[in-house]
């Protein structure tokens, strides 16, 4: 078995103020910005919003359960909008390449969707891994 | 304003003592549901010596770092920073127990003009070193402050 050209989509959220409080914890990123609405209106934004590195967290593990985790060499993102409470994410990925160390390249991609329906790209990914059969075990 | 001053900067080492319980903790606020993160027995199943982190764990060194700010050290203004992006190399496993050593410096500090006007993009460079002496994780990361350098 070997790792489908394009990732299956998957959709996490909505997600909350509550996760990104969560995040700030875990990651040890208190920046206000992502848990204080005053502090977030004094920097002119509607409200609080997301860490980025938690949206790169999230469509991390989906790089890994998609490519497999043991095969990930590397791992890119580029923020390109905010995440608002009350957004869902939509991940998806393609096999785009192979490097010239043999590593197969992936693209990946996080849309928001806010709870009106609006779509947009909120961060690019890039992913390279080991491009042998991805799961061996289920070789079997 | 960011202070150009600063390209070369280099943080002092520190260290990150590998916990299991924050790793769970961070598994769970990244909703990344693989067992291994949780379970020493996956983990060694998938061939791992004990419960590796995940691929965005590093962030997790904040919690470890000096307690200083980038506002103070590279003269930025939080209020006007904005996460610009970030490439990990994995060159290793980490796993719990592990005890890191990170080294951080500025790579460089670029003024640009995007949609949003003009911008300093800081380019900071973590390397993470195991007990064992090994490279297991290079770090860039790309922080932007809007508006003109002073």
């Amino acid at each position: 078995m070997t790792t489908a050209t394009k990732a299956a989509e998957v959709r996490v959220g909505p997600l909350t103020r509550t996760d990104f409080v969560r995040y700030a914890g875990a990651g040890g990123d208190f920046n206000p910005i992502h848990h204080d609405d005053g502090f977030a209106a004094s920097a002119g934004y509607p409200s609080v919003f997301g860490h980025g590195l938690l949206t790169a967290g999230i469509l991390s593990g989906f790089a890994c359960d998609w490519l497999g985790r043991r095969n990930l060499r590397s791992y890119g993102v580029r923020y390109v909008a905010q995440v608002w409470p009350g957004d869902t994410l939509i991940l998806s990925g393609e096999i785009t390449g192979t490097t010239e160390d043999g590593l197969a390249r992936a693209e990946l991609r996080v849309e928001r969707e806010s709870p009106d329906g609006e779509r947009a790209v909120v961060l690019r990914g890039t992913a390279t891994a080991t491009a042998t059969a991805v799961h061996p075990e289920e070789e079997k | 304003m960011a202070d150009f001053g600063k390209i070369g900067f280099e943080w002092p080492p520190y260290t990150i003592e590998v916990e299991r319980g924050k790793i769970a903790e961070f598994a769970l606020a990244v909703r990344a549901s693989d067992p291994v993160y949780t379970d020493r027995a996956a983990a060694r199943a998938a061939g791992y010596a004990d419960v590796p982190v995940p691929p965005t764990f590093s962030a997790v060194g904040q919690h470890w770092a000096p307690k200083t700010s980038v506002e103070d050290d590279l003269g930025v203004d939080l209020k006007r920073v904005l996460a610009g992006g970030a490439d990990w190399e994995y060159l290793g496993d980490i796993v719990a127990g592990d005890v890191l050593t990170v080294r951080g410096r500025v790579v460089d500090m670029v003024e640009k003009r995007g949609g949003r006007g003009p911008m300093t993009l800081i380019i900071r460079e973590n390397t993470f070193v195991n007990q064992r002496g090994e490279t297991v994780l290079r770090l860039r990361g790309t922080m932007i402050e809007l508006g003109a350098a002073s």
